[in-house]
């Protein structure tokens, strides 16, 4: 059992409420998901030149000397905008250079090997990555995300079953700039996933199986792939049980696999559209309609919002006409 | 809602109580002999009026969570709203009725009684139901009554694909469109007998059987004694 929780927004005046909104129905999950915690926010999209933000996480207390030096080291490879200290983390912003999309695998590494004591969270012009052993409130506290501004964000809580509870292993999942999954299930062919994605140069960082989701659209967008694609060729290649949504800038999917064994409940009003694995997790969310539509995807079912699109429908995909 | 003023019954605000205490009162009230009460702000919460041995009528004013009634032997509850998934599992005996949409499981492994839902029920609907009667008023879900092993299931409206799958025993009565079977089930012809049950089951649901098409789903048989060379029978199985 995990819980799982989407926020996404179809009007852009909706967005300073994005940190109250996705705390008040991952919350309730914390029942589905005692172990630990964690959200993936979108800020929203500027227009112009945007820096790229880092979020790294320190195990030691953050101090201005690994600031400094961290400053010196980022220095060699972008310009550094700024190294703000959250809680026990690094918010790096980067500023933009024509071809910087330098490849996020080579600096985590060379990051880690630089700076021991720091873990990468995630990468991306709008993406920020928080995420904590323990209880949903000490996550909100400790790095104050109720205020959070964005478009869209997506949240997890973990009952762990196949991999060990750390921080490295909790969800959100990254695989790229601006790319997040949370995941509710479990990969059966997950050996043999990764055991091709490693073939094709992919590097693991847990044995987590939610984490080859990450790396399987990845790789699948990197080939040409579209999203719907991509997530179509799931369903038919990734065996298991799983209710997942993914993140990108533009678009969040929820894939529900073909038995439907995993639960997922979708709200949608003119305004947001919330996913969260029980109903019973909208009751708290500022604003809740009673009114609204709510319904449960089918197996196989893929959704795909398009973010700020004021459309009601999704862009639907059942395959294997369950 | 209702206010509770108005109300001759004990009211239960459940926003006030933890599950166990809600349950723990259920089970007192009952034992009291009280013959009904109503609950209010149920909000989704699991496990509600489950496990319940002795007879009371329970009014839920609001969407349940999973579980609803489940295990519960002789007490009648009706849901004014959708609830979530396994609503009656292993009921033993009573009713069990949702004025609303379920989700998946919706009386799985159900012994006896009854569980009417009068909205749609999702995948797995009557799972291994072992003597219960289920009624859903709309559409079941794929997988329903997958390894059925007794009791009736009647589904007004359309069945989702593998419809009684590796069932055993008992009797499915379909009103719409059926995507697919499972496994050893079959359609057998309606009798006159059926119809009668048919009408039975749903007049006091105030549904009238003769307005559906209903088609009659057993068992094959064709499993009960399987032989490796018959693999055919059984390969369109998961």
């Amino acid at each position: 059992m995990c819980g799982i929780a989407g926020i996404i927004y179809r009007d852009s005046k909706q967005s300073e409420k994005l940190g109250a909104d996705l705390i008040s129905i991952i919350q309730p999950l914390e029942s589905r998901g005692p172990d630990s915690c964690g959200v993936a926010f979108y800020s929203d999209s500027a227009t112009g030149s945007k820096p790229i933000k880092l979020i790294v996480r320190s195990d030691e207390p953050p101090s201005d000397r690994i600031r400094s030096s961290l400053h010196d080291w980022l220095r060699q490879v972008a310009p550094v905008q700024s190294i703000d200290i959250v809680a026990d983390s690094y918010r790096i912003l980067l500023n933009p250079v024509e071809d910087l999309r330098f490849d996020l695998k080579p600096f985590m590494q060379s990051l880690h090997q630089r700076f021991p004591m720091l873990h990468f969270m995630s990468a991306g012009h709008q993406l920020e990555i928080f995420k904590e052993v323990g209880e949903v409130q000490n996550l909100v506290s400790k790095y104050s995300l109720s205020p959070f501004t964005g478009s869209h964000g997506i949240a997890h809580t973990r009952m762990a079953t196949e991999s060990t509870v750390d921080l490295d292993h909790c969800h959100p999942f990254t695989s790229s700039y601006d790319l997040s999954i949370v995941h509710n299930g479990q990969l059966s062919n997950y050996y043999r996933l990764r055991f091709q994605l490693e073939r094709a140069g992919i590097v693991f960082e847990t044995h987590n199986d939610s984490e080859a989701i990450a790396h399987y659209v990845y790789y699948q967008l990197l080939q040409g792939l579209t999203l719907e694609e991509t997530l179509e060729k799931f369903l038919t290649e990734v065996d298991g049980v799983y209710t997942f949504l993914l993140a990108t800038p533009e678009k969040v999917a929820l894939v529900r696999d073909q038995f439907a064994a995993k639960p997922a409940v979708i709200y949608e009003t003119d305004e947001k559209v919330a996913i969260a694995s029980e109903y019973r997790a909208f009751l708290n969310m500022p604003g809740f309609d009673p009114s609204a539509t709510i319904r449960e995807p089918d197996a196989s079912e893929i959704n795909v919002w398009t973010v700020g699109a004021h459309q009601r429908q999704p862009q639907l995909s059942t395959l294997g006409a369950k | 809602m209702t206010p509770t003023t108005t109300r001759s019954h004990p009211v239960i605000d459940c926003a006030e109580l933890t599950t166990r205490e809600i349950n723990q009162k259920l089970k007192a009230l009952a034992s009291e002999g009280i013959p009904q009460a109503d609950l209010d702000n149920p909000a989704g919460r699991h496990n509600l009026g489950v496990g319940l041995e002795q007879p009371i009528h329970l009014v839920f004013h609001g969407p349940v969570g999973y579980y609803c009634g489940g295990l519960s032997d002789g007490s009648t509850v009706e849901v004014m709203g959708p609830c979530g998934w396994s609503v009656g599992e292993n009921l033993m005996s009573g009713q069990i009725t949702i004025h609303g949409n379920a989700s998946a499981n919706s009386g799985a492994s159900a012994h006896g009684g009854k569980i009417a839902i009068l909205g749609n029920s999702g995948p797995r609907t009557a799972i291994s139901l072992k003597g219960a009667t289920v009624i859903v008023a709309g559409d079941v879900g794929h997988s329903s009554a997958f390894m059925m092993q007794d009791g009736r299931f009647i589904i007004c409206g359309n069945a989702g694909s593998n419809l009684g799958d590796s069932i055993y025993q008992g009797e499915i009565f379909v009103g719409g469109e059926i995507h697919s079977l499972g496994a050893d089930a079959k359609l057998t012809p309606m009798t006159e007998a059926d119809w009668h049950t048919l009408e039975t089951e749903l007049s006091p649901l105030g549904l009238t059987a003769r307005d559906y098409d209903f088609k009659k789903i057993i068992c094959a048989q064709e499993l009960y004694h399987f032989k490796a060379k018959d693999f055919s029978k059984w390969k369109d199985a998961y």
